[in-house]
């Protein structure tokens, strides 16, 4: 049978591409600190920057496309399988590298993130990515942002030659075990996940010990001040990286050039659907720190499952994607890398999903009263983050800050504490803002109240709603 | 009470500052209020003084800033100098009493009330200046020349500039304040410049903002196409990128006709 191919414009390829690679979640620009360059284009900033938000809330940090859509793997949730009937395109690298630069001028755009579905085989399209990217740095002189999603499968040489390129790797683990993953995606497998996942962690290590570096990714400076944070143990990296004999777990360049670049400067990262399979909450939470700790990852990603596949692996088309869970597991990621706690200490065997009503660190506290009312004045550091309303930045300014004086809660609201949640645990010159019990129940009930509208505004994020005014009349008659 | 004011420009505010502190050595430092000119009603109980820059004071002021208090509270008195807050030049002057008091440590003394202000302003500026590093958007004439227009409440395109003059060193490229008409210019491989605009070089630069390529176009399909339709939020949306500020974002402005 004879196939129609049509050629595409590039704009036509944009919409296409850039249509298929929006469920990746990743849109981090983070982690990489570089200067530029004269005669270059481009730095990169530690702390990331957003370029625009799109309708859906999400930031727009990088140009986020596909090289292709093409795909021969047949994963069941993914809108780009094998099996699917949509529009299919290319781009070519040339393609690929003018957008990017022309886009970065204009300062829409921090970088490249570059993902590809599968054409003709996985090291056919890692070949063809390598090639983008490295036209990319030598011949357009791009000296901005490039994550780069690596193909299972694809051989070591290529991923190599691509970490040295890019600032970020990521391989999707995309279900968080081995059942599910061969349940929704035949083709993938976790050993092909895993073991270019530990590879590239061994050569970051590696390549961060070369350069007088810790072997360890840095982490937010609120981990330097805990004893116990996740971060704190595990010194499986370090003792992995520093085994000489096992060279055939790092991946080393393969070019000889002057200037070899840094191997994946940001790290890597992963992602995570769900809902798309029954895994719970604390299944999630501990692959998380599992991989935090073991393959010393710089970001998890989760994205909540948008039905838009049929089949009968998959739960129903008419599912409402479960933007509150991803919201709690969010937080929960956040509470491990920034607050010092512990995948156990979150959840448990018993009590496997986060509780919808409240976020899971006030239902820490809720389970802990034994350790509050804390003085502010004299709380240890590590246990004013564990407090419900105080974050990273206002614990830190509440220890400058007693240094020099007495606190009050006027200044701790002035400080960044939030109080609506903050006050039923702390006391100022030994009191508390109002006469408040410290009762589970009590407190519950009015944390749930002030919960209520921020949880009802996740989960229902459609709805929106704008004030009336007189002059809208037309409108509603003719919705009447 | 003693009102000195004068014109919005740190030489000013720091000859103002030095002028102020002189009065107020005899007669009380309560009974000083700093103030940025235009004043539009002045009271009747209040006396008011006019200062004028003056090259030799600035050094001092900034001199004792840096020797007595530290590097980091110069940094954030310069900050403070750009904010459009009414009460930035008097917050600046609070701010130095405590700190020519206490020295260093007032960077961390967020329980003093002047010392809360003075962080709440500079950090005004920080993310403002943020918010723009972001949300710039530079058009491009013929390849050859960017430009990018902006309204920023506080002064912040110096500081914006700075940003772009690492990230695009070999571009020719300028950033221009159409409120407060001036722009920060950018030759390729070499430093940037401030340069105050006429009313009739803002007109003839008016126009470079309506410039169109296919690249505006096809940043406006990308933008489209990268939102989820299921997980649409307007709000979150709104939250993150202000409306006042999608004034000049390619995204957001439609195609012209």
């Amino acid at each position: 049978m004879n196939e129609i191919v049509k050629e595409y414009s590039t704009q036509e390829k944009l919409q296409i591409l850039a249509d298929a690679a929006k469920y990746d979640v990743a849109c981090t620009s983070s982690g990489s600190d570089r200067k530029g360059q004269k005669g270059m284009l481009g730095n990169t900033r530690a702390c990331g920057i957003c370029h625009s938000f799109s309708a859906d809330g999400r930031c727009i940090s990088l140009l986020k496309i596909l090289m292709t859509n093409h795909c021969v793997f047949d994963c069941k949730y993914c809108i780009n399988r094998a099996s699917n009937d949509i529009p299919r395109a290319t781009f070519s690298p040339e393609e690929i590298c003018q957008l990017t630069m022309e886009f970065y001028k204009r300062n829409y755009i921090e970088g490249l993130f570059l993902s590809s579905g599968v054409i003709r085989n996985p090291t056919y399209t890692m070949e063809k990515m390598c090639e983008t990217l490295s036209l990319l740095r030598n011949k357009y002189k791009f000296n901005g942002y490039i994550h780069v999603k690596t193909i299972p499968g694809a051989s070591d040489e290529l991923l190599g030659m691509v970490g040295y390129l890019a600032d970020r790797i990521s391989v999707n683990l995309e279900l968080p075990t081995a059942e599910s993953l061969e349940k929704l995606a035949p083709n993938k497998s976790f050993n092909t996940i895993l073991d270019p996942m530990e590879k590239v962690s061994n050569t970051i290590a590696a390549n961060r010990l070369s350069i007088g570096k810790d072997a360890r990714m840095e982490r937010s400076n609120s981990n330097k001040y805990l004893s116990n944070s996740i971060f704190a143990t595990g010194k499986y990296v370090e003792t992995k990286a520093t085994n000489g004999n096992n060279t055939n777990k790092l991946l080393l360049p393969t070019v000889k050039t002057d200037n070899i670049r840094k191997f994946a400067p940001a790290g890597q990262s992963t992602q995570m659907i769900i809902g798309a399979t029954n895994e719970t909450d604390y299944t999630l939470v501990r692959t998380t720190q599992k991989l935090y700790q073991d393959y010393d990852l710089k970001r998890v990603f989760y994205s909540a499952y948008i039905p838009i596949n049929e089949d009968s692996a998959l739960p129903s088309i008419d599912t409402a994607p479960p933007l509150l869970r991803e919201h709690r597991l969010y937080q929960a990621d956040w509470l491990l890398r920034f607050y010092g706690f512990k995948a156990d200490e979150l959840l448990s065997e018993e009590k496997p999903n986060f509780n919808e009503m409240v976020d899971p660190k006030c239902d820490w506290a809720l389970r802990h009263l034994e350790v509050f009312p804390i003085d502010v004045q004299t709380a240890s550091y590590d246990l004013l983050l564990r407090t419900p309303g105080i974050g990273p930045k206002s614990a830190g300014r509440i220890v400058s800050a007693r240094r020099y004086g007495k606190l009050d809660f006027n200044s701790l609201k002035k400080m960044g504490v939030v109080l609506k949640r903050a006050h039923y645990f702390i006391l100022c010159n030994g009191r508390q803002m109002y006469h408040t019990p410290i009762e589970e129940a009590y407190i519950t009930r009015q944390l749930v109240a002030t919960h209520g509208k921020e949880n009802w505004e996740v989960a229902h994020q459609q709805t929106s709603y704008k004030q009336m005014s007189i002059f809208d009349y037309q409108e509603i008659g003719a919705m009447g | 009470m003693r009102v000195f004011s004068c014109e919005d420009k740190f030489e000013a505010m720091m000859t103002c500052i030095y002028d102020a502190w002189n009065w107020a050595l005899t007669n009380g430092h309560e009974n000083v209020r700093l103030q940025r000119e235009p004043i539009y009603q002045q009271s009747m109980f209040e006396e008011y003084e006019h200062v004028d820059a003056d090259d030799e004071k600035v050094t001092k002021v900034i001199r004792s800033i840096r020797k007595q208090i530290s590097d980091q509270a110069y940094l954030y008195v310069f900050y403070a100098s750009l904010s459009c807050e009414e009460d930035a030049l008097n917050a600046i002057y609070n701010f130095l009493r405590v700190g020519f008091a206490v020295g260093a440590n007032v960077c961390s003394m967020y329980a003093n009330p002047h010392v809360m202000r003075m962080m709440e302003i500079k950090r005004k500026i920080g993310n403002e200046a943020h918010y723009f590093r972001e949300f710039a958007r530079f058009s491009s004439l013929n390849n050859k020349v960017y430009v990018c227009h902006l309204e920023p409440k506080n002064n912040v395109i110096m500081i914006v500039g700075e940003h772009f003059a690492d990230r695009m060193p070999s571009e020719h490229w300028m950033i221009i304040d159409d409120n407060r008409k001036f722009a920060v210019v950018h030759p390729k491989d070499e430093q940037n410049y401030i340069r105050y605009l006429t009313d009739v070089e803002m007109i003839a630069l008016k126009n470079s903002e309506k410039y169109e390529d296919e690249y505006t176009d096809m940043w406006r399909t990308f933008f489209n196409a990268i939102s989820i339709k299921q997980r649409e939020n307007i709000a979150c949306q709104r939250n993150m990128f202000p409306i006042w500020m999608r004034k000049h974002a390619t995204e957001f402005t439609e195609k012209p006709e």
